[in-house]
């Protein structure tokens, strides 16, 4: 166990700094702003099953997110059942639509992979946008505020321990992913599909089978958002700009490492909530100015730590290591 | 009943005019997409700035008629130069460095771009939605009982003229002959010699300058705003992929194509559809043939 | 693991924390008092977002130059709420960080939606002066306001004008009328849509001959539909739109000459919105929209206090942007009058004594900007009837106020519609 716990010692810094975090501060706004890097960082997790380990760059991510918020919140306003089940239901769907991207990723490579999977999320928009007598089409789903557990209704500092716990899990699945036999396998296919099959691994159930799973992640991750903030509406759940922050958090903090979609979401959330409300305060006009810096901020480190944070670690270790 | 499934003589009519604004449609989607084809065909870079840059070329348009009540058909020939020179100054600051990094990298990259150039409009113009009136903006051309909007068919005229002038350039040109052979086989190419860093330059810079042009030329059909450019984006890789990567005259086809789904669905299903089949089309033909629906050699390198 | 992350995550931690921790107690400065505004100021909203700032920032400063709020000088801290999340999390920033107990904004209903539920937790007052969500105030939130009327109130105006107005006119019973209804798909198209259809069906038995939504922002052309529309021949066309689908549907209907006999649109956007006659010059004459006055309207019509502080307003505003007051301006500049009239009376931003105020206001038609008056209900809404609202037409370049005839000068032309190059 000390072991475990040595070899993952960032991990239990993050994870651990933010379960303590509720016990000392009461700041709603810090609070929030945690649960956000939490959930962020969970749903790039998510992402990072996909796109890091199996190596299936997906833009569309954000259907299943916006399959389990709508889940979520339809169980709770349309058939007044609790959100655990609406979240049920959700992973359910979002394995089925998970299996059909995962199939089409068997027939598609790179950006062709990575275009279709955006179609997807716009099908998704189109029709839940259209579908006005079930999901209330473009004017979203308010979700009502009930307190209690069974139907989420938490404070902030539940909500902070809430977000840690679906963070964990997506932590472990790619803990499990990095050092198991299925683990091995998925970063053969990533590295090398001809090889792989060679090596009678069996690539395309492997990559459907990471696909569907990263689906269910994230749709747990919509239906836990959708109780948090409250209201779901199509053309944010559904959106592109959702589907790039997945991936985002995931590249920034090192595609394919357990923690790094983490370490990616608090630079990249702080980064911009910081940058947000100095600008907006300073003078409304110029409010543009904080996503121009956080563009260029992007393309920087894309440009120059491809490998993301983790990878910064990693190298600055192996030079310590020759030291 | 709904007039959209009736026939009678009256539907000759209206089947015409569906036909033509099919045509004027298509012709503004290949002028949009002529820049994306020769980018993403060529440079496979995946470049989701594409809109950004059109929206560009409309505050362009905006701007010159405004400061000095110039034509937009005037300030196109200015556009494609100055547009020309942004694509090299971009390539050199953003694009060289990625260039032979991962397709994701290539992806989040531009996306920063996007980003970037949204905001640069936002925080410089704000985001009012502004407009291009020149004095021919309004006039209709008749033929029969079918009306054609000028404005329209100058965009597609010139779209079939820029399509036509860049397969020659291709065919043609020394240039045009190792940008086809780089697309084809980039490592085959390095080894014959080939700058692939001055082949991909080229390619960036024309491709920038034609969708430039794209945005002067289109700026009087719609208003101008910071986030213009977003619509077409995705549009701009379903026209794209249908016609097959790289492949000029394919790409044309590929707009008419999505124009009729569009006018098509709009009329027989309603305007609120109209995307979903164009999506599906498009989902459909990637899975089914996704070397375009006409083939195109080189997209083997995409692993198709 | 390496010291390196950790070092990195404990700087962007303490960004954060020392960042905002230092901006707490905003509110303690003595002498002002503040209160969060959040507006969608970037994104595709920023257009709306701006106007709203414009017409809050000409009325904060009408209020000061009249003794502020409670003895204070008003002032703002401003937030970007771009979408549900950041407004939710901007909203806690406001409450917290800032220390504001009222909460105003938010141009839109998917925002307004996930501020108020924050502000609610908080138990801080949310003042909405423009999102027009129906269930915005239904949903047993007790400090929770809204000036403007909703999406119902829109629809209930625009069938209203229609059946009374239009009608006569055209020489048809209101049963006699076809009415199609298009519409861009957002929360607040399909509110106003569907109460309108509803009211048209149910009250007047309009023929409903159409109903077609689209999404503004992928709208590329509109002859398909208008050569459907052609054929099934509407006399009145309903038609909600945004931003270039109103110009895209007026311009396309002149080239296939496309003939019926009036358009209605509600809101300060799409036809509602100057950018509509910018784009078409004269070509835009004869189009209906539903607004705050525009040109025309008659200020003695209103009572002495409401003639004051709108032709103060109007001056205020044709100073700083040079133009009549646009709808955005309106709406959020009478949202904020509105407030101090509301903080004058509580003295206090408590929440119940708050309260106790809204309930106790009740101002006729013609007290306060636009014309508007106060009585609000049970649920925090302030009634259709008191939210006067008018109908302007486009004439000649300038949206001008042409009903209800008692508050203006002007009337409405070109009913029918006629000949395209007749609108003159």
């Amino acid at each position: 166990m000390s072991a475990l716990l040595r070899a993952r010692r960032g991990a239990v810094v993050v994870f651990g700094l933010a379960a303590l975090t509720p016990l000392v501060v009461r700041d709603a706004y810090f609070l929030d702003s945690l649960v956000l890097i939490l959930l962020w960082g969970a749903l790039s997790a998510a992402w990072n099953v996909a796109g890091g380990y199996a190596g299936q760059v997906s833009i569309g991510h954000a259907s299943f997110f916006g399959i389990g918020a709508y889940s979520a919140a339809l169980m709770v306003t349309r058939f007044g059942r609790g959100p655990w089940l609406g979240l049920l239901v959700g992973v359910v769907l979002s394995i089925g639509a998970g299996l059909i991207i995962g199939v089409l990723s068997n027939r598609l490579k790179g950006p062709y992979f990575a275009l279709s999977t955006i179609a997807f999320s716009q099908v998704l928009l189109i029709g839940v946008s259209r579908w006005r007598g079930f999901t209330a089409g473009a004017e979203g789903i308010p979700v009502p505020f009930r307190p209690g557990f069974a139907t989420l209704g938490l404070g902030h500092t539940g909500w902070v321990y809430m977000a840690l716990s679906v963070a964990l899990v997506c932590y472990a699945v790619e803990v499990y992913l990095e050092r198991s036999r299925v683990g091995y396998q998925l970063a053969g296919v990533r590295e090398d599909e001809d090889a792989a099959e060679a090596l009678g691994i069996h690539t395309r159930k492997l990559k459907v089978g990471a696909v569907a799973l990263s689906a269910a992640l994230t749709s747990i991750c919509g239906s836990l958002w959708a109780q948090y903030v409250g209201f779901v509406d199509p053309t944010y759940v559904f959106s592109v700009d959702l589907s790039v922050r997945f991936a985002l958090n995931a590249i920034i903090g090192g595609m394919g490492t357990a923690l790094g979609p983490f370490l990616g979401s608090i630079l990249i959330t702080s980064l911009e909530t910081y940058l947000r409300a100095t600008f907006s305060n300073w003078d409304a006009r110029f409010a543009g100015i904080y996503l121009v810096i956080y563009g260029t901020a992007l393309i920087l480190v894309v440009r120059f730590v491809p490998e993301g944070l983790a990878g910064i670690a990693a190298r600055i270790r192996m030079r310590k290591a020759h030291a | 009943m709904d007039p959209a499934r009736r026939l009678g003589p009256a539907q000759i009519d209206v089947l015409a005019q569906l036909a033509v604004a099919t045509v004027l449609l298509g012709g503004i989607y290949a002028l949009i997409s002529v820049g994306l084809t020769l980018i993403f065909g060529i440079m496979r870079v995946v470049n989701f700035a594409h809109g950004e840059f059109l929206m560009l070329g409309m505050y362009l348009a905006f701007w010159a008629f405004v400061v000095f009540t110039a034509d937009p058909y005037f300030v196109v020939f200015v556009a494609i130069p100055l547009f020309f020179v942004v694509g090299l100054v971009v390539y050199g600051l953003v694009m060289r460095g990625v260039i032979h990094a991962s397709h994701n990298v290539q992806i989040f990259t531009t996306v920063g771009l996007s980003t970037v150039l949204q905001n640069v409009a936002l925080v410089a113009w704000s985001g009012d939605f502004r407009f291009v009136r020149p004095w021919h903006l309004s006039t209709v051309l008749r033929a029969g009982s079918t009306i054609f909007n000028l404005t329209q068919v100058v965009a597609s005229l010139i779209a079939v003229a820029l399509t036509l002038a860049l397969v020659a350039f291709m065919k043609w040109t020394h240039a045009g002959r190792v940008m086809r052979a780089t697309a084809q086989d980039r490592e085959a190419a390095t080894l014959m010699g080939i700058d692939t860093d001055r082949v991909y330059r080229l390619t960036f810079a024309i491709g920038i300058a034609a969708v430039g042009a794209a945005g002067v030329l289109v700026a009087p059909l719609y208003s101008v705003y910071p986030t213009a450019g977003l619509q077409f984006v995705l549009l701009s890789y379903v026209v794209v992929v249908l016609g097959g990567l790289g492949d000029m005259l394919g790409a044309m086809i590929g707009s008419l194509i999505v124009a009729a789904v569009e006018v098509a669905g709009s009329y027989f299903f309603g305007v609120a559809w109209k995307e979903i089949f164009y999506f599906i089309l498009f989902i459909l033909v990637l899975v089914f043939r996704p070397a375009g629906l006409f083939g195109q050699r080189g997209a083997e390198t995409l692993g198709v | 693991m390496p010291r390196f992350v950790v070092t990195l995550v404990v700087a962007a931690l303490t960004v954060v924390l020392g960042g905002e921790l230092a901006t707490v107690g905003g509110q303690a400065t003595s002498g002002e008092y503040r209160i969060g505004v959040l507006e969608p100021i970037t994104g595709p909203l920023a257009f709306e977002g701006k106007r709203h700032m414009e017409g809050l920032e000409i009325v904060r400063d009408l209020i000061n130059e009249r003794g502020g709020v409670m003895g204070k000088k008003l002032v703002f801290s401003v937030a970007d709420a771009t979408d549900p999340t950041v407004a939710a999390s901007e909203a806690n920033r406001l409450i917290t960080r800032e220390g504001v107990k009222i909460i105003t904004g938010t141009f839109s209903s998917r925002l307004c939606g996930a501020a108020s539920e924050v502000a609610a937790r908080h138990d801080v007052i949310y003042w909405e002066s423009s999102c027009v969500d129906p269930r915005f105030n239904k949903r047993g939130l007790k400090h929770v306001y809204r000036t403007e009327i909703d999406a119902t109130g829109f629809g209930w105006y625009n069938i209203e004008f229609i059946a009374k107005h239009l009608a006569p006119r055209l020489n048809l019973k209101p049963n006699q009328i076809k009415i199609a209804f298009l519409s861009e798909d957002s929360s607040y198209g399909q509110g106003v849509t569907e109460s309108a259809r509803q009211r048209a069906k149910a009250e007047f038995g309009m023929q409903e001959v159409m109903l077609e939504y689209y999404n503004w922002q992928t709208l590329n052309d509109m002859t398909p539909t208008i050569l459907k529309m052609k054929q099934l021949n509407p006399d009145v066309v309903h038609h909600i739109s945004f931003s270039n689908d109103g110009v895209l549907f007026w311009r396309q209907s002149k080239e296939q000459n496309f003939l019926f006999k009036a358009l209605v649109h509600a809101g300060a956007t799409g036809y509602g919105g100057s950018d509509f006659g910018k784009a078409l010059g004269n070509d835009a004459n004869g189009v209906f929209a539903l607004l705050e006055p525009g040109p025309g309207f008659r200020l003695e019509a209103l009572r002495p206090e409401g003639q004051q502080i709108e032709k103060a307003f109007r001056d205020a505003v044709q100073k700083k942007t040079g133009t009549y007051p646009f709808g955005a301006h309106q709406l959020a500049g009478s949202g904020l009058w509105l407030l101090k009239l509301v903080l004058d009376r509580a003295q206090s931003d408590d929440p119940e004594k708050f309260r106790a105020a809204v309930m106790s206001l009740d101002l006729p038609v013609g007290s306060m900007i636009n014309g508007w008056g106060v009585k609000f209900s049970e649920l925090g809404q302030n009634a259709n009837d008191r939210v006067q609202h008018y109908m302007l037409q486009w004439q000649n370049g300038q949206l001008v106020t042409v009903w209800p005839e008692e508050f203006t000068t002007l009337r409405a032309k070109w009913i029918p519609l006629g000949a395209w190059d007749q609108r003159k």
